[in-house]
């Protein structure tokens, strides 16, 4: 509870948050932050400032202009500018990580109550993470190809979009993505991505114990994880099915 | 002529608006310089990774006679991607710098890097082999994306974002060595050892990719960044070199070379040199050369051997083809009298 209310301690007027204290900035943890709070079901006033912050934000190119300059003048990178998502950080384009979980913290908030602007929010953020799926399946950063070249997924972000997309109807790119993600869990032996595998994984179902325990190898005494969002993540996986799992959304 | 008030107030406005844009293109939009009278510049020989790379290094690094005793040196490699080479500056080249600048006196080396799209920075070290080379206590790697930040006024005004929020493992370093892997960038035009320095920005504040930096122009970024943060060294990986659709899906490209300079305008002048390009045509070296470092073959000596153009120059991307140094003089370093 008390990082809780350390939390609410770091919030903005706007209703964002920072990426981290002291920052003065708003920032793609706002999303992480009402994942968080939607869990306690409490702190009302928060989640629904840090919700409206979030039905708000858009990526750059949700500017009529720069749909426009990318739709005609820019088409190295191929994409659907009408289909846009959320920033890293406000002022810059849509990306995958970002907008999963920006549409994971809107549909947990509006699972009661979803009124008609934050369906079309959260429909524009799905169908940019379907616009922006690599070409066998996966997610890359932000797209699926530059110059004409197919660029390949990455553990983390497929396994965050595929969170994203667990309660949408089961499209042949998502069980491309989910056979990939399940292959690259077999192999990935680093913290992050192997914990980002089973908490998706997890909520399509599929097993995860042997994955949980190979984890719990690689971590050891943990002593070697510098990185406290990497030691958050694994701790997350460990207890993925004893405790209620931080990215689920309720149908 | 009588000058009324609305005449004199109109002519007023016109001559400040005047003043604003010139000063605007002529005012200098740096405040610091790093130009020195003379850089140094060496080309060493290398076909393979291998162990031979640390002595040859280590000769190398000596022609330099630097002063790092006692110092704490950061290692800025160019680790992009979970990908086999030639995307990453080498592990073994690396792991041999980590170990020369120690028998040269270092206190410690930190290897730092915030790659830019791949966000599990241990999946890349795993992929690149560095691993093996962080078994020296006073060697350690630091993910920069996720290290203490503080925020840092910038110390030029190209990319209008007056401040950073910097790692605290490069503002407390005291000798920075850029390490690129010699390659060419699709955006940028070539990634080298000031493009390099994108790795220093936190994926915590600015997201991956760092796309703020984009928006503001990544020319003009390089420039702040590297304003702010100067380049002590450089160490370039053109032993596999990369051309065409770089940074992540170009050839590899042998090349068979190591660039070290102690100005990074005139190491990547020698670089783009090396790749056939004309180093005038990559608008941040060009720039940087007014208060970065050293451009002009007059200003650059080399210590070892002479950098020679390519038979062949590295293939671009049609958009790139301009960097082509056809029908002017290739770039080459002075060689040394001495």
């Amino acid at each position: 509870m008390s990082g809780i209310l350390q939390l609410l301690t770091l919030q903005r007027r706007d209703g964002a948050w920072p990426a981290f204290r002291g920052d003065p900035g708003a920032s793609w943890t706002t999303a992480l932050v009402l994942c968080a709070l939607n869990g306690t079901g409490d702190f009302a006033s928060a989640r629904e400032s840090a919700f409206r912050w979030l039905v708000a934000e858009r990526g750059r190119e949700g500017h009529w202009f720069w749909r426009w300059k990318f739709k005609t003048a820019d088409r190295k990178v191929r994409f659907d500018p009408e289909k846009y998502g959320w920033p890293w950080t406000p002022g810059s384009a849509s990306w995958v990580i970002p907008t999963a979980f920006s549409v994971i913290a809107l549909k947990q908030y509006t699972v009661c109550n979803r009124l008609e602007a934050s369906e079309k929010r959260i429909r524009l953020g799905v169908e940019m993470l379907l616009d922006r799926v690599c070409v066998a399946g996966g997610w890359n950063s932000g797209n699926s190809l530059v110059y004409g070249v197919p660029l390949r997924p990455h553990v983390e972000a497929t396994a965050i979009a595929l969170l994203a997309l667990q309660d949408e109807h089961r499209s042949v790119m998502i069980d491309k993505s989910l056979d990939l993600l399940k292959r690259r869990a077999a192999s990935v032996d680093a913290i992050t991505s192997l914990a980002w595998c089973i908490l998706s994984l997890f909520v399509y179902q599929e097993p995860v114990d042997g994955l949980k325990n190979r984890l719990a190898i690689l971590i050891g005494d943990g002593k070697k994880i510098q990185d406290n969002a990497a030691l958050a993540t694994a701790i997350l996986a460990l207890n993925c099915g004893e405790m209620i799992h931080p990215f689920v959304i309720l149908r | 002529m009588k000058l009324d008030r609305r005449r004199f107030f109109g002519s007023a406005v016109g001559a400040a608006a005047t003043a604003g844009v010139a000063a605007k293109w002529t005012w200098p939009k740096y405040s610091v310089s790093y130009q020195r009278p003379l850089s140094s510049v060496a080309v060493l020989n290398a076909n393979a990774y291998s162990e031979k790379l640390e002595a040859l290094l280590l000769d190398g690094l000596r022609l330099f006679r630097l002063d790092v005793a006692g110092k704490s040196v950061l290692l800025k490699p160019n680790l992009v991607e979970d990908l086999p080479e030639p995307v990453n500056t080498n592990s073994v080249l690396i792991g041999a710098a980590a170990r020369c600048f120690l028998r040269l006196g270092a206190a410690r080396v930190t290897i730092g890097e915030g790659p830019g799209h791949q966000r599990d920075t241990e999946l890349i070290v795993q992929t690149a082999g560095l691993e093996p080379h962080l078994v020296d206590r006073r060697i350690k790697f630091v993910d920069l994306n996720r290290d203490e930040l503080e925020r840092v006024p910038l110390k030029a005004s190209y990319s209008g974002l007056h401040e950073l929020w910097l790692p605290r493992a490069v503002l407390a370093s005291s000798f920075i060595v850029s390490m690129p892997k010699i390659k060419t960038h699709h955006w940028a035009g070539v990634t080298l050892s000031l493009k390099n320095m994108f790795g220093i920005v936190p994926g915590t504040k600015y997201g991956w990719p760092k796309n703020l930096l984009h928006w503001s122009g990544i020319h003009e970024s390089i420039l702040d960044i590297c304003a702010t943060v100067p380049i002590h060294f450089v160490i370039a990986d053109g032993i596999i070199a990369m051309e065409g659709n770089g940074p992540l899906q170009g050839d590899a490209r042998q090349l068979g070379k190591i660039v070290l300079a102690d100005d990074p305008v005139a190491a990547d002048a020698t670089c783009a040199g090396l790749m056939g390009f004309d180093p005038l045509q990559v608008r941040h070296i060009s720039e940087g050369s007014r208060f970065l470092g050293n451009l002009h073959e007059n200003r650059i000596t080399t210590l070892g051997e002479d950098a020679t153009t390519p038979l062949r120059p590295f293939s671009v991307l049609p958009e790139f083809q301009y960097l082509l140094a056809s029908g002017t003089q290739p770039f080459t370093a002075r060689q040394r009298s001495d």
